[in-house]
C-alpha cells in the first residue's frame, strides 16, 4: 500500500516526465513564434528598386474624374451644388473649430516620411536614390500644398514621429514662410532629380515641373492679393521662378497643343478621349481601360443630381469675333437659346447648347435625344458637357482618361506670371495665350485689351500696370480652364471671395408662357403662375412633342422652380448665398478636438 | 424510451454517469442502468381492496405518492404516514411515482398489503456535469455551472445547436442576425466581455470550435451541453475561458446490443414579420415625389402619363401592368402594384432534416460504438433560383478497452456543407423594390426595371457555391494505474476544413421594347480556395483519493495546439461561355490573392479539489499560458482562481429541514482569466498584433498600361501589447424545495476586464496613424442570473402526469471604467460611460407655424445642411435653453444631447414546458427580453424620409400635411388616395412634413455625423422587447405492444412549430430579433444601416412534423 505523499509525488513526476517527453522536441520558441507570411516588415523590405517602386505607388495622390465637379463642390462662381459644401455651410452659418472639422489629417505624410527613412536601404545607384528621394519629397510638397491652402501656418514635420515624440506631437504651427519655403526645396530637389521619362501614368521630372509652378503662381499671386499676410514683397521672385519654370517646360518639354484643325472639336476631345496616352498635350492624365480600371465619370456630371454649372460662367465666354459677351445690348435679358448664339466655340463643347443631343439618359434626365433643357427646384438649367461621358456603350465610358496637367495651363501660367509682373509683352501671349486662342477658332488676344468693366466689377484689388491684360488672362484661364478643378483656388488666390456672395444665378426667361430652348424656334416648355395648375391634358409643339409645364414662383411658393421675379428672370437657386467674411474664409480652423488635445495649435485669422 | 419522462430521465442520466461525457469518465459505473422498474409476477383475476404503506429508503414514510393501476382511470395519492389503498384485480399492476424517487410497479396477486420502497432517483444523487478535462458531480460543484442534456434539443425542427440552446440557459445569450440559411449565431456569455469582442470558449468533445462551426455539428449527436459561466471552472482554459465556456459532449454508445435511431422532420417555414408595403401605384407614386417636392433635390417627377397610368391601375387592377409606352413605341412601360418583398421571398418553403444513428456496447462489454449521419437542408425563403443550405454529417466514435488498465478510443467525424446561392442577390435590394416596378413583359423577356433587373440576375445570372469540408480526428487513450487512483488521458486531434467557393457571373437580358432586348452585366468567375488545419494535443493525469470523510482530487496537465489557415483567391472575367463559367474558361486579367493567418498556444494547467463530508468543498484551477498573439516578453500569463462552497443541507441543524428544504449550497469563487482574442475583423491584426507589417494592394492608377500594386505604411505598435485580464468574482446559492420539487439557483457576478487592448491614448492626428493597440481601457460587468423549477407528476385520469416547468432569467450591464479619453468626448469610449447607451434629443412635436421655427435655431442638424425647415419639421427639446438645438459631444457640455435610452438587450427570460400524459409529450418554450431601447436607422421604418429610393409603408401615411389639397388637384388624384386621407390636412401626426433625406443616414450615424431623424430622439425610440413562443411540440408515441410486433422498439411522431407568435411592440415593422443586427457598443463607429436592420433574409416561422424510430 501506497501512502498518498508516495503517490502524488509519483503522480507528479510522471505527468512532468510525459509532459517533457511529448514537448521536448517542441519545446522551443518556434512553437510560438508565428509571423505573418502575407505581409511584411519593413526590415526585411525597401532593398530592390522593385521594392521603392510599390511603396512610391502608396504615395500617389492624384485627383481623378472628380476634377470635372470639383468646382461645385468646392463653391466657386462656375458651378453650384446642392449638396454639402463646406464653404457654403461656412457662409450660411455661423462657423467655428467645432464645425469645421474636416482635413486636418496627416497619414500622407506619414507615409512619405516613412519612405523616405527608408529607400536607401535599397542597394541601388546613388542615381537612382536621388530620383526615389525626389519622387518622396515632389508627394512631400504636394502634401504641404494642400495644408498651406487650407491652414497657411502648418506644423513642419519631415520625419515619422513616434508616440512618445511630445516636442512634436505637441508642437506650434510654423509660418507660412517657413512651411513655403520648406516645400520649394522639396520642390526644387524633385524638378533636378526626377526622372525626365516614365511609363505612361507615372510620375516624371515635367509633371513634378508643371505642379510646381502651378503651385509658385498659386503662392505669389496669393501673396500679393492677401495683404492680412504681409508678404506681398515676396512675391516678384516667386512669379519670377512661375514664369522661368513654365518657360522651361514650353521650350524643352516634349509638349504641343493638341489641334486638328477643328475648332469646334478639338478642345473639347481632350475631356472625352479613350486615348491621352500619345496626346501631345497632356503632361499628366489619369488613364483607364474598361475591365482593367474603370474610369467613367458618372452621370451626376451632367446635373440635376448635385452639381450644376451656373450663367455667370456662360457670360465670360467672348463672343466669337473676340467681342465681350457683356458688351452685347441687355445681354442680361438674353433667353437660353440667344445667349449661345455666336460665343467661343468651348462654350459648346463645355456646356449643353440648344439644339446639342443627349445619348446617355439616366436616373437623372429625361430620355435620349434632342435635349431639352430639363428645370428644377434649386438647379441652374444649365448643364454640363465636359467631363460628361455622353455614350451608352459602358465600355468606351470606362476607357475615357482624365486629363490632370496639360500644356495649356502651362501658357497660362507663364502669361499670368508675367501680366502680374507687368513684363507681359505680344511675344508671350502669342506663344501662351494666343496658341490657345488660335486652336479653338478665337481672334488673338492682344497685350493692352480694352477694359471690361464686368471684369473690373469682379476683381477690383487687381491694382498692376497692365490690370486689363490680367483680366483677359484670367479669363481666358477661367474658360480654357472650366470644370477641371482650379476655380476654386484661383479666386481664393485671387482674393475673390467676395464674388461668392453674389446669389448664383440659372437661365433668364423674359415672360411666362411657351419658350424654345433647342434653338428649332419650335416650344418646348410652358411656364405657368403659381396661381395656375397644371392641365390635365398637356399641349403638343408642332412636332408632335408634349410641351413640359413648370409652375413658377418666387422662394417659398409652393412650385415646381424659383425664377427671380414674378413673371421673368433668372431661375433662382438658393435664396441666400450667405457672407464671405475676409480674410477668415480664406482660411480653415484646426478642428477644436485637436486643439483641445495639443493647446499649442494656436487658431489664426480670427477663428475660434 | 419516452415511455415516461422519469424513465426516460434515469435511463438518461445512467448514459450520462456512464459514457457520455467524456469517453473514460468512469470505468466503475454500470455499463447498463440498472433496471428501472421492479417487477413481481404473480398471477390472480379478481377485484380487491389494496393497501399498503409507501416508504423511501431510511424507512420514513412518504406522503404524495400518486398510485394508479396501469390502464384504468383515477388514482390516489399516500398520506402523511405513507398509506394508501386502490382497488385492483388480480393481475393488474400498480405504479407508485413521486417526482425525485425510481417509480415501481407492482403486480397484484392474491395478497391484498404491499408496502413499497421508493429508492431515490439516482439521477438526482450522481447527477455528473462535464466540466474541464473531467466531469463532477452536480451537488458537489462550487462554480456557476450549467448543463442541458440532449432532451432539450431533440425533435425540434432545429438545424443547429445554436438555435436549440436559445433561451436555455440564463445569461447563454444567443442571437441571429438573419433567417439566412446556414447562419451563425453570436454566442455570448454574460454579456460585454471586452470592447474587443471576443466570446466563449467552445469545446466539442475537448477541441475548439467557432460559433460557425456549431452550424457543422448535427444536433442529435450531442449528449450534453455545459457552460461554465464563472472563473473557477473555466480557469483550467486559462487563456481563451476569459467568457465562459460551453463544452459539447457527443453521444457514445451505452446500451447492449445495437441500437438503431432514425429520425426526420419536415419543416415549411414562412416569414415572421414582412414590413406592411404601399403597393397602390398611384399613392406610392404621389407620395414619393411629394417627398422630393419638399427638397432641393427634386429629382422624382413622373409625368402626367405615368400618373394617369397609376390612377387608372389603382382604381381598376384589371388594367395590364404592362403595356407599350404610348408616347414611345419602342419601350415597354410598367405599372406594378405589388409588395416585391413577397415575389422574392416565398410564403412557404421547405426544410428537411434527416439522422440516422447505430450504437452499442459489444458483448464482453470491451467496445463501445456510436456512428451516426445526418442530412440536413435549409432552403431560403427566396424564390425564383436556388438559396439553399446543404449539411451532410457522418460521426464514428469507438472505443476499446485493450486491458484492464488502458482503453483506446477514436472520434471522428467529418461534416460537408454547401451554401448555394444566386451570384447576384442582393437581398438589401429587395426591400427597396418600388411597387411600381414590374417583373416580365408580355413577350416573357425580363423587364427593363430593377425588379425585372433583378430577377434576371437572380435567374440567369449566375451562382454562388461554398462548399466546405471539415474533417476532424481524435484519438484518445485512458490509462489507470493503481487501482483508479491514477488515471492519465492523453488525445490528439487533427482537424482539416477546405473551403472551395466558387462563383461567377454572366450576363443576362433586358427586354427594353417589343423588339428591343439587350445583353447587360459583366461575365466574371472568381474562384477561392481556403485550407486550414488545426492540431491538439492534450495529457492529463488525474487523482482521485477518498479518506474517510476526506475527500481529495487533483489534474495536472499540459496543452498545446496550433493553426494555419491559407487562403487564395483568383478572379477573372470576360468569360467565354455561360455554360462553362470557369476560370480556365475566361480570357480577361485575372486577379488573385493569399492571405495566410497562424497562431498556437501552450499551456499547463491543474485543478486541485478536496472536499469534506460531503459538506465543505474548496476547489483551485489554474493554468499557464502562452500564447504566439502576444511578444516574446509577454507571451506567458498564468491564470489561477479558486472556489468554495458549503453545502448547508447536509449539516446535521438541518435534519429538521429536510423535509422542506431538500438542497441549500453556497458558492463562492473569484479568478483571474486572460483574454487573448482581438476581434478587428482583420485576421492579421488579430494574429500579429504586436508586429507592425507592410500589406500589398492594387492601386487605382494605370501605369504602364497595368495596375500596379503599392506597399502600405507600416502601423504603429505599442511595447505594452499582453493579455487582457478578466478578473471575475461570483456569488451563487442553489435551492431545492420539497424534494427538490422545486429548485432555485441564483447566481451574481462581477466581471472586471482588465487592459483591454485598444487605441492607446488620443494623441494629436498628426501623428499620422491611429494610436497603436495597447493593454488600455478597463471594462466592468454585473449581472445576475436565476433559474426556477418546478417539476411534480399528478394522477391524471389514472395516468401519471409529469409536468417539468423552468424558468431562466438574467441580466448584465457594463461600464467602462478606463478609458484615456482626457476629454470625455463622448464619440469615444469614456470612463463612467454604461455600454449600450444611445444619446439623442428629446423629441417635441413638430412646428406647427414659421413663427414657431422662428424662434428655434435648429439649422444646425439640417441633413446636408440642405433641407428646409418647414412646418412638419420635428421639433427638439432645447435642454440648455439657448435657443439653438445643437450636439454637443464633450460629456458635461453636451447642449441638447442626453441620454435617451440603452441599447443593451436586458432581462433575458425563457420558460420551458415540458408534459407527459400517457403516451403524449408537451412541449412550450417561450423566451424573450424584457428591456430593450432601439432607434431604428433604416428603410423599413423611414422609407422614403431616409431616400428617395425607399419604400412607403402603411404607418408612415400617419405624416403632417400642412393643408388639404386643392379641388384641381384633387382631382387628379386616385380614389384610393383620397380614400386614405392623404388630401387632407394632418397636423396631429406621428411623422414630420413628408421630406426625402430627412432621415438619410448617408451622412454617417455616429452622434456627430448624423443629423435630422437619423439623430436617435424620444419621439421614434422604440421598445426592443419581446416574448416569442419559440417553440411548441406535441409528441405522440405509439404503444410498444403495437409498435413491437414489427420489430419497433419505439416510434414517436410528433409536430412542432418555431417562432409561432410574439408580442412586441416593433413587430409592426421587422421581426424583434432583426434589432440584433444593429447592435454596437463603440460610440467610435455609428451603429449604420449595415448587418441588415430587417432588410436581410426574413426569420422565419417553422411548421413541421417528423418521426423517431428505435430499433
Amino acid at each position: 500500500m501506497y501512502t498518498i505523499n508516495t503517490i502524488m509525488k509519483r503522480f507528479f513526476k510522471w505527468v512532468f516526465m510525459l509532459s517533457v517527453t511529448i514537448s521536448a522536441g517542441a519545446c522551443n520558441d518556434d512553437f510560438l513564434n508565428k509571423l505573418p507570411e502575407t505581409s511584411i516588415g519593413r526590415e526585411n523590405f525597401f532593398n530592390t528598386e522593385e521594392d521603392l517602386n510599390l511603396a512610391v505607388y502608396n504615395l500617389y495622390d492624384f485627383p481623378s474624374t472628380g476634377i470635372y465637379t470639383d468646382e461645385a463642390y468646392t463653391l466657386t462662381d462656375n458651378a453650384y451644388s446642392t449638396g454639402n459644401v463646406e464653404l457654403k455651410t461656412m457662409m450660411t452659418t455661423n462657423p467655428s473649430s467645432s464645425t469645421i472639422t474636416g482635413g486636418w489629417n496627416w497619414e500622407q505624410l506619414r507615409n512619405v516620411n516613412f519612405f523616405l527613412e527608408n529607400f536607401r536601404n535599397a542597394a541601388i545607384s546613388e542615381e537612382r536614390l536621388a530620383h526615389f528621394e525626389g519622387l518622396g519629397r515632389f508627394f512631400r510638397a504636394r502634401f504641404y500644398v494642400s495644408k498651406v491652402k487650407r491652414y497657411s501656418d502648418v506644423p513642419w514635420v519631415d520625419a515619422v514621429i513616434a508616440t512618445d515624440n511630445e516636442a512634436v506631437l505637441f508642437g506650434t504651427r510654423d509660418s507660412r514662410e517657413i512651411v513655403v519655403n520648406n516645400l520649394l526645396a522639396d520642390y526644387e530637389f524633385a524638378a533636378s532629380n526626377v526622372e525626365e521619362t516614365a511609363p505612361q501614368g507615372a510620375v516624371t521630372r515635367w509633371l513634378v515641373k508643371a505642379d510646381y509652378a502651378r503651385f509658385l503662381l498659386y503662392e505669389a499671386t496669393y501673396r500679393i492679393y492677401h495683404p492680412e499676410l504681409n508678404l506681398q514683397g515676396t512675391a516678384p521672385d516667386l512669379l519670377d521662378r512661375a514664369a522661368a519654370l513654365a518657360k522651361d517646360i514650353m521650350d524643352n518639354g516634349p509638349f504641343s497643343l493638341y489641334a486638328t484643325g477643328n475648332p469646334a472639336e478639338d478642345y473639347g476631345a481632350l475631356f472625352k478621349s479613350q486615348n491621352l496616352g500619345g496626346n501631345p498635350e497632356i503632361i499628366f492624365a489619369r488613364y483607364y481601360e474598361a475591365n482593367l480600371l474603370n474610369g467613367d465619370s458618372g452621370e451626376g456630371v451632367f446635373g440635376n443630381y448635385e452639381t450644376y454649372p451656373l450663367k455667370d460662367l456662360v457670360q465670360t465666354y467672348l463672343m466669337a469675333d473676340g467681342s465681350y459677351y457683356s458688351s452685347q445690348p441687355n445681354y442680361q435679358e438674353n433667353e437660353f437659346v440667344q445667349e449661345f448664339a455666336n460665343r467661343d466655340p468651348r462654350l459648346y463643347q463645355t456646356y449643353a447648347y440648344p439644339g446639342w443631343e443627349l445619348v446617355r439618359s439616366g436616373t437623372y434626365a429625361q430620355g435620349a435625344g434632342l435635349y431639352v433643357q430639363q428645370l428644377a427646384k434649386n438647379f441652374s438649367g444649365y448643364h454640363q458637357i465636359k467631363g460628361f461621358y455622353n455614350t451608352t456603350n459602358q465600355d468606351e465610358r470606362n476607357n475615357m482618361d482624365v486629363p490632370l496637367y496639360r500644356l495649356a495651363e502651362i501658357l497660362l501660367i507663364y502669361a499670368e506670371a508675367k501680366a502680374e509682373l507687368g513684363e507681359l509683352t505680344q511675344e508671350d501671349l502669342d506663344v501662351s495665350v494666343n496658341l490657345l486662342r488660335g486652336r479653338a477658332g478665337m481672334p488673338a488676344m492682344t497685350v493692352n485689351p480694352p477694359v471690361d468693366p464686368v471684369k473690373a466689377a469682379k476683381y477690383p484689388n487687381v491694382t498692376s500696370a497692365q490690370r486689363a491684360a490680367i483680366y483677359e488672362i484670367r479669363r481666358e484661364r477661367r474658360v480654357e480652364l472650366a470644370f477641371e478643378g482650379h476655380r476654386h483656388d484661383d479666386l481664393m488666390r485671387w482674393g475673390a471671395g467676395k464674388v461668392l456672395e453674389s446669389e448664383p444665378q440659372g437661365i433668364y426667361f423674359s415672360r411666362l408662357g411657351q419658350h424654345d430652348l433647342t434653338g428649332d424656334g419650335v416650344p418646348d416648355i410652358v411656364l405657368l403662375p403659381s396661381s395656375q395648375a397644371i392641365p390635365a391634358v398637356r399641349e403638343k409643339n408642332s412636332l408632335g412633342i408634349t410641351l413640359a409645364y413648370y409652375r413658377v414662383g418666387t422662394f417659398g411658393q409652393d412650385v415646381s422652380v424659383f425664377l427671380g421675379g414674378a413673371t421673368s428672370g433668372n431661375l433662382q437657386i438658393i435664396e441666400d448665398s450667405g457672407n464671405f467674411e475676409e480674410p477668415k474664409y480664406y482660411y480653415r480652423p484646426v478642428p477644436q478636438q485637436q486643439v483641445m488635445l495639443n493647446p499649442n495649435l494656436e487658431q489664426v485669422f480670427g477663428w475660434e | 424510451m419516452f415511455h415516461s419522462v422519469n424513465l426516460y430521465k434515469k435511463t438518461l442520466a445512467a448514459l450520462i454517469v456512464g459514457y457520455a461525457y467524456g469517453p473514460f469518465t468512469s470505468l466503475a459505473a454500470p455499463l447498463f442502468p440498472s433496471p428501472a422498474i421492479g417487477r413481481v409476477h404473480i398471477v390472480g383475476q379478481a377485484q380487491q381492496q389494496i393497501s399498503g404503506i409507501v416508504r423511501d429508503a431510511a424507512g420514513l414514510p412518504l406522503q404524495g405518492v400518486s398510485i394508479s393501476v396501469s390502464g384504468k382511470p383515477g388514482g390516489t395519492t399516500t398520506d402523511e404516514d405513507g398509506n394508501y389503498v386502490i382497488g385492483a384485480g388480480l393481475g393488474e399492476r400498480i405504479r407508485f411515482t413521486m417526482v425525485g424517487y425510481v417509480p415501481q410497479e407492482i403486480e397484484v396477486t392474491e395478497q391484498q398489503q404491499y408496502d413499497v420502497v421508493l429508492e431515490m432517483d439516482a439521477s438526482s444523487l450522481s447527477e455528473v456535469v462535464v466540466v474541464g478535462y473531467g466531469t463532477q458531480k452536480k451537488v458537489n460543484l462550487s462554480g456557476a455551472v450549467d448543463q442541458v442534456d440532449a432532451k432539450a434539443l431533440e425533435h425540434r425542427p432545429i438545424s443547429n445547436v445554436s438555435q436549440g440552446l436559445q433561451g436555455l440557459i440564463p445569461n447563454l445569450n444567443i442571437r441571429f442576425n438573419s433567417g439566412a440559411p446556414g447562419q451563425a449565431a453570436e454566442v455570448n456569455i454574460r454579456g460585454v466581455t471586452s470592447i474587443n469582442g471576443g466570446g466563449p470558449l467552445i469545446m466539442i468533445d475537448g477541441v475548439q470550435s467557432s460559433s460557425a462551426e456549431l452550424n457543422l455539428i448535427a444536433p442529435q449527436d450531442i449528449a450534453s451541453i455545459s457552460v461554465i459561466k464563472d472563473a473557477s471552472a473555466a480557469a483550467i482554459y486559462g487563456a481563451r475561458a476569459a467568457f465562459g465556456v460551453i463544452l459539447i459532449t457527443t453521444k457514445t454508445g451505452a446500451k447492449g446490443g445495437t441500437n438503431v435511431n432514425y429520425s426526420n422532420n419536415f419543416t415549411w417555414n414562412t416569414p415572421t414579420v414582412m414590413p406592411e408595403m404601399i403597393t397602390d401605384p398611384y399613392v406610392f407614386s404621389r407620395l414619393l415625389e411629394t417627398s422630393t417636392d419638399n427638397t432641393p433635390w427634386d429629382n422624382v417627377n413622373y409625368s402626367d402619363q405615368f400618373y394617369e397610368y397609376a390612377r387608372q391601375r389603382s382604381d381598376d387592377p384589371g388594367v395590364p401592368g404592362v403595356r407599350i409606352n404610348p408616347t414611345d413605341p419602342t419601350l415597354w412601360e410598367y405599372m406594378g402594384n405589388r409588395d416585391w418583398t413577397r415575389y422574392f421571398f416565398d410564403d412557404q418553403n421547405f426544410s428537411h432534416n434527416h439522422d440516422l444513428s447505430i450504437s452499442g456496447v459489444s458483448e464482453n462489454a470491451k467496445v463501445r460504438y456510436y456512428l451516426s449521419g445526418g442530412y440536413n437542408r435549409q432552403n431560403s425563403a427566396l424564390t425564383l433560383a436556388e438559396d439553399y443550405f446543404d449539411r451532410y454529417s457522418l460521426r464514428a466514435k469507438v472505443d476499446y478497452q485493450l486491458a484492464d488498465w488502458i482503453r483506446f478510443g477514436n472520434n471522428t467525424s467529418m461534416s460537408n456543407t454547401m451554401r448555394k446561392s444566386p451570384s447576384r442577390l442582393n437581398v438589401f435590394g429587395i426591400y427597396n423594390f418600388f411597387p411600381t416596378d414590374y417583373d416580365v413583359n408580355p413577350d416573357g423577356t425580363w423587364a427593363n426595371s430593377p425588379v425585372g433587373r433583378a430577377a434576371a440576375g437572380i435567374v440567369d445570372g449566375g451562382q454562388t457555391a461554398n462548399r466546405l469540408e471539415q474533417l476532424q480526428t481524435q484519438f484518445t487513450t485512458e490509462l489507470n494505474f493503481w487501482k483508479r487512483l491514477l488515471k492519465v488521458n492523453a488525445d490528439f486531434t487533427y482537424r482539416k476544413t477546405d473551403e472551395n467557393y466558387n462563383s461567377y457571373q454572366t450576363a443576362y437580358t433586358i427586354g427594353y421594347g417589343p423588339d428591343d432586348v439587350r445583353e447587360e452585366g459583366d461575365n466574371s468567375a472568381t474562384r477561392q480556395g481556403v485550407f486550414e488545419y488545426y492540431r491538439v494535443f492534450n495529457v492529463y493525469g488525474t487523482l482521485s483519493k477518498d479518506i474517510g470523510r476526506h475527500s481529495l482530487s487533483a489534474i495536472l496537465g499540459f496543452s498545446q495546439e496550433d493553426y494555419r489557415r491559407e487562403r487564395f483567391s483568383v478572379s477573372r472575367n470576360g468569360l467565354i461561355s455561360s455554360s462553362f463559367p470557369t476560370i480556365g474558361l475566361a480570357t480577361g486579367d485575372a486577379t488573385g490573392n493569399e492571405i495566410i493567418d497562424t497562431y498556437a498556444l501552450r499551456g499547463a494547467f491543474y485543478r486541485l479539489g478536496y472536499i469534506y463530508d460531503d459538506r465543505y468543498i474548496i476547489e483551485l484551477n489554474g493554468r499557464y499560458d502562452g500564447s504566439s498573439r502576444f511578444p516574446k516578453d509577454k507571451r506567458f500569463g498564468f491564470f489561477p482562481s479558486g472556489s468554495v462552497a458549503w453545502r448547508v443541507d447536509q449539516e446535521s441543524f438541518m435534519e429538521g429541514a429536510r423535509n422542506i428544504l431538500s438542497n441549500l449550497k453556497l458558492r463562492a469563487s473569484y479568478g483571474s482569466l486572460g483574454n487573448q482574442n482581438i476581434s478587428t475583423g482583420d485576421e492579421a491584426v488579430n494574429n500579429y498584433g504586436y508586429i507592425p507589417f507592410m500589406s500589398t494592394f492594387q492601386t487605382d492608377y494605370l501605369i504602364g498600361g497595368e495596375r500596379p500594386f503599392g506597399i502600405s505604411t507600416p502601423g504603429l505598435v505599442s511595447p505594452n501589447y499582453t493579455w487582457e485580464k478578466v478578473n471575475t468574482l461570483n456569488f451563487g446559492v442553489d435551492l431545492g424545495f420539497f424534494r427538490d420539487r422545486f429548485s432555485v439557483v441564483f447566481d451574481h457576478y462581477t466581471r472586471n476586464t482588465q487592459g483591454m487592448l485598444t487605441l492607446g491614448r488620443d494623441l494629436p492626428d498628426i501623428l499620422g496613424a491611429s494610436e497603436p493597440r495597447e493593454n488600455a481601457a478597463d471594462l466592468k460587468t454585473q449581472g445576475w442570473e436565476l433559474s426556477l423549477g418546478y417539476r411534480d407528476s399528478y394522477t391524471v385520469g389514472g395516468s401519471p402526469f409529469t409536468l417539468e416547468t423552468r424558468l431562466v432569467l438574467s441580466d448584465t450591464w457594463s461600464h467602462i471604467t478606463r478609458f484615456d479619453n482626457p476629454n470625455s468626448v463622448i464619440t469615444q469610449y469614456y470612463e463612467g460611460m454604461e455600454l449600450g447607451e444611445i444619446w439623442g434629443l428629446q423629441y417635441d412635436g413638430l412646428f406647427q407655424s414659421p413663427e414657431e421655427i422662428a424662434r428655434l435655431d435648429q439649422t444646425s442638424i439640417i441633413p446636408w445642411g440642405a433641407l428646409q425647415i418647414v412646418p412638419g419639421w420635428p421639433k427638439f427639446k432645447d435642454l440648455d435653453g439657448n435657443g439653438v438645438i445643437e450636439k454637443g459631444y464633450t460629456l458635461g457640455d453636451t447642449k441638447d444631447l442626453s441620454v435617451i435610452g440603452n441599447s443593451t438587450e436586458r432581462l433575458r427570460f425563457g420558460v420551458d414546458f415540458n408534459m407527459n400524459w400517457k403516451s403524449f409529450d408537451l412541449r412550450m418554450f417561450w423566451q424573450g427580453v424584457g428591456k430593450r431601447d432601439y432607434y431604428p436607422l433604416h428603410f423599413v421604418y423611414w422609407g422614403a424620409y431616409q431616400q428617395p429610393y425607399g419604400n412607403m409603408y402603411g404607418h408612415l401615411l400617419d405624416f403632417y400635411r400642412a393643408e388639404s389639397d386643392s379641388e384641381i388637384d384633387r382631382g387628379k388624384h386616385s380614389q384610393s388616395y383620397l380614400n386614405l386621407g392623404l388630401a387632407d390636412q394632418n397636423l396631429d401626426a406621428r411623422f414630420p412634413v413628408l421630406q426625402s433625406w430627412l432621415a438619410d443616414v448617408n451622412l454617417g450615424t455616429r452622434i456627430d455625423e448624423s443629423m435630422g431623424m437619423a439623430i436617435p430622439n424620444t419621439g421614434h425610440m422604440l421598445n426592443g422587447a419581446y416574448l416569442r413562443l419559440k417553440n411548441l411540440t406535441f409528441g405522440y408515441t405509439l404503444p410498444r405492444r403495437i409498435t413491437e410486433r414489427v420489430g419497433i422498439a419505439n416510434l414517436r411522431i410528433f409536430a412542432t412549430g418555431e417562432n409561432l407568435f410574439e408580442f412586441s411592440e416593433i413587430k409592426k415593422y421587422f421581426d424583434p430579433e432583426t434589432t440584433n443586427a444593429s447592435i454596437n457598443t463603440n460610440p467610435g463607429q455609428g451603429t449604420g444601416g449595415a448587418g441588415g436592420n430587417g432588410m436581410t433574409y426574413p426569420f422565419q416561422r417553422s411548421y413541421s412534423f417528423g418521426v423517431n424510430i428505435m430499433f
